[in-house]
């Protein structure tokens, strides 16, 4: 605490920004998943919370670290791990979830009955 | 040259029939008996001394702390066990060259000979009893490989087997027996040992001593009642049999006997036992032989027999049974080894052993004929041959004892039977085989054998004859020495043939007459015998260790149920009882160091470790959620150990719980999803009961650990890691350098369990389901295009942070640990993303390889201290100052940190590629395909 209390006050208003705004992302990401009806627009929620979520507190500490005078962006690491990783695994539970016909809720849209696009996937 | 070169030369000499193996049989054979001989070349160089009342000795430090030396010694019954011991074994090697057959593996028999005979050696020569024992459960080693010679055959193997079992328990009797000397004289030293007899023969253990050595010796020496395996150790083949069960193996228990009569022998007890055993194996021994219709089971049953009648010599005691005894050592080897041979040499030209179909012999290989009687007359005690003087002794020698009081006289009866039964089955041997009436049809037409294979038989025909015409030229020298040295007095021997006309000579004459008679009315003695109907000792202890096994495999099956949750309630029960009554005993758990305060943060993540804990185990038939809730605790603990200050540990636990979680998804897909209800109700009573005492217990010693104000050892590591260590990462320090050796060994046991699971993996061969459990088939895409593409950009970041991890380890939260778990997930996630086939055909590592690796490069930086005459894993550390990076400190603990990287990497890959190779591997197709 002590730390962030010697930092320069625009700084701390910047900081306290990108936690903010994170924390907002990944309260609003971990709602969504408790009480959106079926697994796919429940899918939709967490995928806020890793990438804008976490992608705030990120940023926050770079900025932390970078104003006490070391430059490190191995924070930026994180970041582009989980913007490589998140979507995929999203995907993949998606395509998983279609492949076991998981029970939808009413006004989720199936484009596969009408689609062309899956008709011509399985011509492959 | 000294003393260790006699046996030095045929242990390592062992090697060279097997180097050789390739050139002809002849070169072999040369190879083989140039080791021999030259042991004997040395031995000449010793013998004048031994002869002049020297001894000559060679000591070398082995183990100083364990009393155990390399010490050898030459006196005279070394020097008579050793020339017995080279000496035919010369002959039995030049034997054995005509006698193995084409398909024999020459090499292996010369090797396994060589190396009997080195261990042989040593127990002879040794000076130091724990050495002597040494080489005695080497010659049980040596003789099992060389009885089982013939390993595709099933008599072979048990025989072999048999003679291990039985020998290697005499030796484990031996060895307590030793012990107990040893610690009574205080050294293993023989000198040591023999000074301090007295000690050793009053002191309160002697009887404890002697019995275990006399179970070593007479097991050995195949002695009542453990006669039973030597006639099964004759399914080696003969030139084995001749030398180990007739001239040296057995002998080592007589050996045994003779060395320590000055030690152990002349009381009452050494008396009644050895003399009465010996009394008894000569008669048992002696009427079976009589009863054998197999050349070589008659033979064995004699050299029971003979060993008996040494054995009850060495009983007596006296000087003159002293003489008597090595004497009929020296005879019994000439005319056994002679007639094992002999037995060889009908089997191998006329193709059977069986005494019932052989006959009349005498035309067809008369050279044979005429040295087997005359070795056989000397073996049933007939002027002018050796036995024949040896015999005299032994029957003078049983005359004069007066060791059973009133009925001392029973015992010169009993002798005279026993030889009147050598007498007999010598006859048998002979007439049987080459007379008995014409020739008749065998599977091969017999003839006398090559020149040379005759000849060892010659020469052991020719030293009987000699032996017994001038014995004071021949081996009064030799016995003088060795007899010597078992009394512990200078002896002068005198021998001769014709001892005029006495007690002893009127019992010979009775022996040979009623010899005669028993042969004549061998047919009656047959059908006496079959009322007893052939117990068959191999039997007999196959259905002793049958049944000991079987008993073992029932105590087992009762131990080990294969049941997981017995293993831990026993485990935790013991727990519990261990744990209790210090617990109760303990007045106060707090220890009065102040307690924290609790913030909400531990609060909320104990109170989420709790319940996925709680989940885990109520929902554990439903697996796949089970793991979910399994892995929240894995996470919480990361956590916990990142926000109490452990950073590499939370790193650690992270990264463990993402391999584990996988692995534990791999083995998921091939079990049912649900698991039926298995424990009763009870039971899970029980274990919630023990569950919660193991809780309450564990809470209790933490509450208690934590709140006491013991000073922890943590000081030190904290302020030696910089100084001592060179790192600031006190973790890592304490891992790879103050406590290097543990890692050391974790990073072997995880190699070995590694390895281990890639056995068990190997070859099985599980169910594998072709679709989920709705019965909907797999995926048609098996490695989606979008997760193998970033699986490829995220391989090489991952290695990237990886290696960093690694380097920065010593000082910052990291090390090779972290680093090669993180390398690994970066790994499976290529297999998870690519597929098995994929990944090797890219990256093709034998993991084993780079986990033995690992361990090889951790160990050899912890020798590398030696060239400096450091301490095993001293580490060092300089600092290096490097282009773009700066300084950069360099510490040998890194290199031991990459062995740790190289191990965790090899081994974790190795368990998840082997389980994600099963999946993989002939995966059902999509229909339509």
């Amino acid at each position: 605490m002590e730390t962030l209390n010697a930092l320069p006050v625009w700084s701390q208003w910047l900081i306290g920004f990108f936690i903010l705004l994170g924390s907002v992302f990944a309260f609003i990401g971990s709602l969504g998943l408790a009480l959106l009806p079926d697994f796919f627009t429940r899918l939709h929620a967490p995928t806020k919370n890793t990438t804008l979520g976490i992608g705030g507190i990120v940023i926050a500490s770079i900025i932390a670290t970078s104003v006490q005078g070391s430059v490190t962006l191995s924070e930026l690491l994180i970041a582009i791990f989980l913007f490589l990783t998140a979507p995929i695994s999203a995907h993949i539970m998606a395509k998983a979830a279609l492949h076991t016909e998981l029970k939808m809720f009413s006004r989720t849209r199936d484009y596969r009955q009408k689609g062309d696009a899956y008709e011509h996937e399985k011509a492959d | 040259m000294n003393l260790l070169f006699i046996i030095m030369a045929p242990l390592f000499g062992a090697l060279l029939p097997l180097l050789f193996k390739r050139t002809p049989r002849a070169v072999q054979t040369l190879i083989t008996l140039a080791v021999p001989l030259s042991c004997i070349a040395v031995l000449l160089n010793y013998a004048p001394a031994t002869f002049a009342g020297d001894v000559p000795k060679q000591f070398v430090e082995w183990l100083p702390a364990l009393g155990l030396n390399f010490a050898l010694r030459l006196d005279g019954l070394s020097l008579l066990f050793v020339s017995l011991i080279l000496g035919i074994g010369v002959l039995i090697i030049g034997y054995a060259h005509y006698y193995l057959s084409r398909d024999d593996d020459e090499g292996r028999f010369y090797a396994c000979l060589l190396l009997f005979m080195a261990s042989m050696l040593g127990i002879v020569m040794a000076d130091n009893i724990l050495l002597m024992w040494a080489f005695w459960e080497l010659t049980s080693i040596s003789s099992f490989l060389l009885i089982g010679y013939w390993f595709h055959s099933s008599d072979a193997r048990r025989g072999a087997r048999m003679a291990l079992a039985t020998t290697g328990a005499g030796g484990l009797a031996l060895l307590a027996g030793l012990l107990l000397i040893g610690n009574i004289a205080g050294s293993y030293q023989f000198d040591a040992v023999l000074a301090a007899a007295d000690t050793i023969k009053n002191h309160d253990y002697y009887a404890t001593a002697l019995v275990l050595v006399l179970l070593g010796a007479f097991t050995k020496s195949a002695q009542f009642p453990f006669q039973f395996w030597l006639p099964h150790a004759m399914a080696a083949p003969t030139p084995v049999s001749a030398y180990l069960h007739s001239a040296t193996m057995v002998k080592a228990g007589i050996f045994l006997l003779a060395r320590f009569h000055p030690v152990l022998g002349g009381t009452e007890m050494w008396l009644t036992i050895v003399t009465v055993v010996g009394l008894i194996t000569m008669l048992v021994g002696a009427y079976f032989a009589l009863l054998k219709h197999d050349l070589k089971g008659l033979l064995a049953f004699s050299t029971v027999s003979h060993l008996g009648l040494i054995c009850m010599l060495l009983g007596i005691g006296t000087e003159g049974a002293i003489v008597a005894a090595l004497f009929h050592i020296i005879n019994h080897a000439c005319f056994k080894a002679a007639l094992f041979m002999t037995a060889g040499i009908i089997d191998h030209e006329s193709g059977t052993r069986d005494m019932r179909k052989l006959q009349g012999l005498m035309g067809l290989m008369p050279l044979t004929a005429t040295l087997a009687m005359v070795v056989a007359a000397s073996m049933a005690g007939i002027p002018p041959f050796n036995g024949f003087m040896s015999k005299e002794l032994f029957l003078d020698q049983a005359v004069q004892q007066h060791l059973f009081g009133g009925l001392s006289w029973f015992v010169p009866i009993l002798a005279t039977v026993g030889a009147a039964l050598s007498v007999a089955y010598s006859i048998r041997f002979i007439h049987d085989v080459f007379f008995n009436g014409d020739y008749k049809e065998l599977p091969k037409k017999p003839h006398d054998p090559p020149r040379m294979m005759s000849a060892p038989v010659a020469i052991l025909a020719i030293m009987c004859i000699a032996i017994g015409l001038a014995p004071m030229t021949m081996v009064s020298g030799i016995l003088d020495v060795a007899a010597s040295s078992v009394t512990n007095a200078s002896t002068t021997v005198k021998l001769s043939l014709w001892h005029g006309f006495n007690l002893p000579l009127l019992m010979s004459f009775v022996a040979v007459v009623a010899g005669i008679l028993i042969y004549a009315a061998r047919d009656q003695l047959f059908t006496f015998n079959r009322q007893f109907d052939g117990q068959d000792a191999k039997h007999n202890f196959e259905r002793i260790v049958q049944r000991i096994s079987d008993r073992a495999a029932q105590l087992f099956d009762r131990l080990d149920t294969g049941s997981l949750q017995r293993y831990v309630a026993f485990v935790l029960i013991s727990v519990i009882v261990i744990m209790l009554p210090s617990l109760i005993d303990l007045s106060a758990i707090t220890g009065g160091k102040p307690q924290q305060p609790i913030d909400v943060v531990s609060m909320v993540g104990a109170i989420v470790l709790i319940a996925a804990a709680f989940a885990t185990a109520t929902l554990h038939r439903n697996r796949f959620v089970m793991l979910m809730m399994l892995s929240v605790v894995g996470l919480m603990v990361s956590l916990a150990f990142a926000h109490f200050s452990a950073p590499d540990l939370a790193m650690t636990q992270l990264v463990v719980e993402v391999v584990s979680i996988v692995l534990m998804i791999l083995a998921l897909f091939f079990m049912p999803q649900k698991t039926a209800r298995a424990s009763s109700g009870h039971r899970v009573f029980r274990d919630i009961i023990i569950a919660s005492f193991i809780g309450g217990i564990v809470a209790t010693l933490n509450f208690a650990i934590l709140t006491s104000p013991a000073e922890s050892i943590s000081d030190f590591f904290i302020a030696n890691a910089k100084i001592g260590g060179g790192g600031t990462n006190v973790v890592n320090v304490i891992l790879v350098d103050f406590r290097g050796f543990d890692t050391l060994g974790e990073i072997t046991v995880l190699a070995i369990a590694a390895a281990g699971i890639h056995k068990l993996l190997n070859k099985l061969k599980p169910f594998m389901p072709s679709s989920d459990v709705d019965g909907r088939p797999w995926h048609r895409i098996k490695h989606p295009l979008m997760l193998t593409n970033v699986a490829n950009l995220v391989l090489p970041m991952a290695m990237m942070v990886a290696v960093y991890i690694f380097l920065r380890g010593h000082n910052l939260p990291g090390g090779g640990f972290i680093a090669g778990l993180i390398a690994a997930s970066a790994m499976i996630l290529q297999y998870i993303a690519n597929g098995v086939d994929w990944v090797k055909g890219r990256f093709n590592v034998n993991y084993q390889s780079l986990m033995s690796i690992g361990v090889m490069i951790a160990a050899l930086t912890g020798l590398g201290s030696w060239l400096f005459s450091k301490p095993f894993l001293t580490s060092w550390f300089t600092y290096l100052k490097w282009p773009v990076v700066g300084k950069w400190e360099f510490a040998t603990a890194l290199l031991f940190d990459l062995g740790v990287f190289l191990t965790v990497i090899g081994a974790t890959m190795m368990i998840l590629s082997n389980f994600g190779k099963m999946t993989t591997r002939h995966r059902p197709t999509y229909e339509g395909n």
